[in-house]
C-alpha cells in the first residue's frame, strides 16, 4: 500500500510541473542586455536578418540578440504576446491575414518612435530622419492616427502598379496606354487577338490598383479623405467615377480570372501573364521572384507601369508597399530597441539588405539595386510620377466590417455579374461611415 | 489490488447484458480504506490539464464573447450582449451560417447514406477485391487538408482540370463549370471535396459493425424471401443503430471544423464570401479585423449551434437497442 502523503506529494508536484514547463526565465546570467528581434521570413530570405544580427552583435558586444525569424510569425509571437511577453522589435508586413501591426495599432500599443528619426545612426555622423527619403515618413501608413507622431518604421519600399510583357508590347508594336481611354482601346485590340486586357492573381492584389486610382481620379486630398473615412465619401462623383472606371476595366477581365482568384490558385492567374494570354495585372516587384522558376513566352521581359492617367498629362501615382519595423509599448528593452531599430538605418545594414532585394527608403539607394529589379525602381525617377504611401486609417475595431474586403472582393462579384456597381457603392458607403464613426 | 470479479460464461453475455453478481460488486465500490484518496491522487493530473485545456478555454470563450476586446490590449470593455445583437444584422454571418447548415445538411446526408450503401456492398455481396476498394476509399482520410486542396484545385481546374477535361473527352462542353469561381457552385464543390475525404472513414466503421451481424440472421431472413434490399433495411440497419447514432454526432462535430480548414485552403471563403463558413468567418473577425470579442460570440454561436443539431440528432433517432 502507498502511502497517502507521497502519493499526493507526487501528484501535486506533476501537475505542478506541467503548469510551469512552459515559462522560462527572460534574464540573462552573464549580465548582457538581452534584445528580442522578432522578422517575418519573407521573400526576402532569412539569411539577410542573420547577416545583420551578426553584424551589429560584432559592434554590440553587450547587446545579446535573440532573433525570431518565421513564415508564420504571427502565429508564434502572438500567444506570448497575449501572455504578456513581448518581442522588442518586430518586423512585420502590414496587411498580412493575422493583421498584427494592424490590431496593435489599434489598440493604441505600439512604442512612439518619433525620437528614432532624431536619433544618429549608430556608427555614422548623420541622424536617421536625414537618410530617409522624402515623404517616407509622416504618411498614414507611418503614422497611423494621422498626427505629427510615428509609430512604424518604414523599413522596405516596393513599388506596385500594373505589371507587363514588355517583350509582347515591342512584338506587336503596341504602346503602354497613358490614359484610360488608351487603356480600352488596347483592351478591344488585344481581344481580337485573343488576348485579355486584365487580371489580378486574388482580389487582394487590387489594393495596389484601388490606392493609386483614387488618387489619380480625385488628387492626395480625395485619397486622404477616402482613407480617412470622410463622410459620404463614396457617394461623390470621383468616388463613383473610381467605381465606374474599375468595373469597365473587370469586363475586360481575362474569364479564368475568378476562378483561379484563391490561395490555391492564383499562381495561374500570374502564369497568364507569362503565357502572353493577358496584358496586365496589378503587382509588385515580388512576383520576379516567386514566378522565377515557370515557363514563360519567348521574349518574355518583366515590366511595370503605372495606373493610366484620368486625364492626358494627369498626374499618376504609383501604390508603393511599405514594411516596417515597430516596438510594442509592452517591450521589455525600449531603448535598447530604439538603438537597434536606428541601426537598421547605416549603410552596413542597408547593404546587407540591398543583396536580398529588400530596398530601404534610404536616399541615394538607387545607385546600388540589383539590375533585376532596377527597372521597377526607376518608375520614380519620372516626374509626372508619385510615390503614394498609405493605406486605410486605423479606427477602433468595428465588428463586422472589413472595408478592405467590401472595396477588393467585389471585384469577384463585378466580374461574374452578381453585383452592380449601385451595390458596390452603397456597401462601401455604409462600411466607410460605420468606420468614421468609430474613428471619432 | 485484485478483485474477486470473475467473468461471466461466454454464452451469457450474447443474450442478456452482462452484470457481475451484486455481493462482487459491492466489494469492488468498498475496497480498502484509503484507496479512494488513491484514485483520486492519480486522476488529480488528468483532472488538472482537463479543466486548464478544455474547461477553462471553453469558459474564457463564453466570457470573452460579452467583451469588446481586439485580443491584445489590456482594455477589454464590457458590452453585454452587443456582439449577438451586432450578429442578426450581419449579413456575412448569415451567409457564413447559412453556408454551414448547408453543408451540414447536404455532407452528412451523403455521406452517411453513401458510406452505408458501400458498407453493405461491400460486406454482403463479396465483391472480388473489396479490399483493394476499402483501401482506396479509405486513403484521403489519412491525406493531409493541404493535399487534399492541392488535389481538388487539379480536379476543379477551369481549363486543363480532370473534370472539365473529362467533360469536353464526352463531348459534353456546355456542361464545363468555373467549380471554384462560380458563386452558386462553389459551396458544392467544397462539399464534393469533404465528401471524399470522410467517406472512406465511415464506410470501415460500418463495415465493421455490419461484419459482426451473425450471418444466420441473413439466413433466416432470405429463407423468409427477403431481398437483398429488404434484408438491409430490416436486419442490416437496425442492429447497427447505436453505431449509426454515434457516428451521426461524430460526423456533424467533425464537419464543422473540416469545412473550416477546406475552405481556407481551397477558396479563402471566396469569391466574395460565397463560400465562408461559421469557423472562416471567426477567424477572419476575430484575428484579421481585431474584433475578438466578436469572434468568440461567433464561437459561442457555433458551440451552441453544433451542441443543439448533435442533440438534436441525437433524440430523433433514438430507439430501443436492439441485440443480438
Amino acid at each position: 500500500m502507498f502511502r497517502k502523503p507521497i502519493v499526493l506529494a507526487v501528484a501535486a508536484a506533476t501537475a505542478l510541473s506541467l503548469l510551469t514547463g512552459c515559462s522560462g526565465g527572460d534574464d540573462n546570467a552573464d549580465g548582457k542586455k538581452s534584445l528580442k528581434v522578432a522578422a517575418f521570413e519573407g521573400g526576402y530570405g532569412r539569411d539577410m536578418y542573420l547577416q545583420v544580427i551578426e553584424a551589429y552583435k560584432a559592434k554590440h558586444p553587450d547587446v545579446d540578440v535573440q532573433l525570431q525569424l518565421s513564415k508564420t510569425l504571427e502565429d508564434e509571437i502572438s500567444p506570448n504576446m497575449k501572455a504578456g511577453k513581448f518581442p522588442d522589435v518586430v518586423v512585420l508586413p502590414q496587411g498580412r491575414k493575422a493583421a498584427l501591426a494592424e490590431t496593435l495599432v489599434k489598440d493604441k500599443a505600439l512604442e512612439d518612435l518619433t525620437g528614432v528619426l532624431d536619433m544618429t545612426v549608430p556608427g555614422e555622423q548623420v541622424t536617421v530622419r536625414s537618410k530617409l527619403a522624402d515623404g517616407i515618413v509622416g504618411n498614414l501608413s507611418t503614422n497611423p492616427y494621422n498626427d505629427d507622431k510615428t509609430y512604424l518604421m518604414p523599413m522596405y519600399y516596393a513599388p506596385t502598379g500594373l505589371v507587363y510583357n514588355k517583350g509582347l508590347f515591342a512584338q506587336k508594336g503596341w504602346q503602354v496606354p497613358t490614359t484610360w481611354d488608351d487603356m480600352f482601346k488596347l483592351g478591344d485590340a488585344a481581344k481580337a487577338e485573343g488576348i485579355a486586357l486584365f487580371t489580378y492573381p486574388t482580389a487582394g492584389y487590387l489594393d495596389s490598383f484601388f490606392f493609386a486610382l483614387l488618387a489619380d481620379v480625385g488628387g492626395e486630398q480625395f485619397y486622404k479623405d477616402v482613407m480617412t473615412y470622410s463622410e459620404g465619401v463614396w457617394k461623390t462623383a470621383q468616388g463613383r467615377q473610381v467605381l465606374e472606371i474599375t468595373a469597365r476595366l473587370l469586363s475586360y477581365a481575362a474569364k479564368t480570372t475568378v476562378g483561379y482568384a484563391n490561395e490555391q490558385d492564383f499562381t495561374k492567374n500570374q502564369q497568364s501573364l507569362l503565357d502572353n494570354k493577358t496584358l496586365f495585372m496589378p503587382n509588385g516587384t515580388w512576383v520576379v521572384g516567386e514566378m522565377k522558376d515557370a515557363p514563360r513566352a519567348t521574349g518574355f521581359e518583366w515590366a511595370m507601369a503605372p495606373l493610366p492617367a484620368v486625364n492626358a498629362g494627369g498626374k499618376r501615382y504609383l501604390t508603393t508597399i511599405v514594411e516596417s519595423a515597430w516596438v510594442p509599448s509592452g517591450a521589455q528593452n525600449k531603448d535598447a530597441a530604439k538603438d537597434f531599430v536606428a541601426y537598421l538605418y547605416s549603410d552596413e545594414a542597408a547593404g546587407i539588405f540591398a543583396k536580398a532585394n529588400a530596398i530601404q527608403p534610404i536616399k541615394g539607394i538607387a545607385s546600388t539595386l540589383p539590375a533585376e529589379i532596377a527597372p521597377f525602381y526607376q518608375l520614380y525617377e519620372d516626374p509626372s510620377i508619385s510615390a503614394l504611401v498609405g493605406g486605410f486609417g486605423s479606427t477602433a475595431p468595428v465588428e463586422g466590417v472589413n472595408i478592405k474586403g467590401t472595396l477588393f472582393d467585389t471585384a469577384n462579384s463585378i466580374i461574374s455579374g452578381d453585383k452592380t456597381v449601385d451595390q458596390w457603392q452603397t456597401a462601401l458607403n455604409d462600411a466607410s461611415e460605420k468606420l468614421r464613426q468609430a474613428g471619432k | 489490488m485484485t478483485t474477486t470479479l470473475t467473468p461471466p460464461p461466454r454464452g451469457a453475455s450474447k443474450r442478456a447484458p452482462s452484470r457481475p453478481p451484486v455481493s462482487a460488486r459491492g466489494s469492488a465500490a468498498r475496497g480498502r480504506p484509503g484507496d479512494g484518496r488513491f484514485v483520486a491522487a492519480c486522476l488529480l493530473p488528468a483532472l488538472a490539464l482537463f479543466a486548464l485545456f478544455m474547461i477553462w478555454p471553453t469558459v474564457s470563450v463564453f466570457r470573452m464573447s460579452l467583451y469588446s476586446w481586439s485580443g491584445f490590449s489590456a482594455q477589454m470593455r464590457f458590452v453585454g450582449l452587443d456582439n449577438f445583437t451586432k450578429l442578426v444584422d450581419d449579413e456575412q454571418f448569415l451567409r457564413a451560417f447559412q453556408n454551414t447548415v448547408a453543408l451540414l445538411v447536404v455532407v452528412t446526408v451523403v455521406t452517411m447514406g453513401m458510406g452505408l450503401f458501400l458498407a453493405a456492398v461491400m460486406t454482403r455481396q463479396k465483391l472480388r477485391g473489396h479490399t483493394l476498394y476499402r483501401f482506396v476509399l479509405y486513403i484521403p482520410n489519412v491525406l493531409s487538408v493541404v493535399v487534399i486542396a492541392a488535389i481538388f484545385s487539379a480536379v476543379y481546374d477551369q481549363e486543363n482540370g480532370l473534370l472539365n477535361g473529362t467533360l469536353r473527352l464526352l463531348s459534353l462542353d456546355g456542361l464545363q463549370q468555373v467549380w471554384l469561381g462560380d458563386q452558386k457552385l462553389v459551396l458544392y464543390s467544397v462539399a464534393i471535396a469533404m465528401l471524399w475525404q470522410s467517406l472512406g472513414y465511415y464506410m470501415v466503421i460500418y463495415m465493421s459493425s455490419m461484419a459482426s451481424i451473425p450471418e444466420e440472421l441473413y439466413e433466416a431472413s432470405a429463407l423468409d424471401g427477403a431481398s437483398a434490399g429488404r434484408q438491409f433495411f430490416a436486419v442490416t440497419l437496425p442492429l447497427i443503430w447505436q453505431n449509426l447514432r454515434t457516428t451521426l454526432t461524430f460526423f456533424i462535430l467533425s464537419a464543422v471544423n473540416l469545412s473550416f480548414v477546406l475552405v481556407r485552403a481551397m477558396t479563402g471563403g471566396g469569391p466574395d464570401g460565397a463560400s465562408e463558413v461559421l469557423l472562416s468567418y471567426m477567424y477572419k473577425q476575430a484575428y484579421t479585423n481585431s474584433a475578438y470579442g466578436y469572434g468568440m460570440a461567433i464561437g459561442v454561436v457555433i458551440f451552441a449551434f453544433s451542441f443543439l443539431v448533435s442533440l438534436l440528432v441525437s433524440r430523433a433517432t433514438r430507439r430501443e437497442p436492439l441485440q443480438f
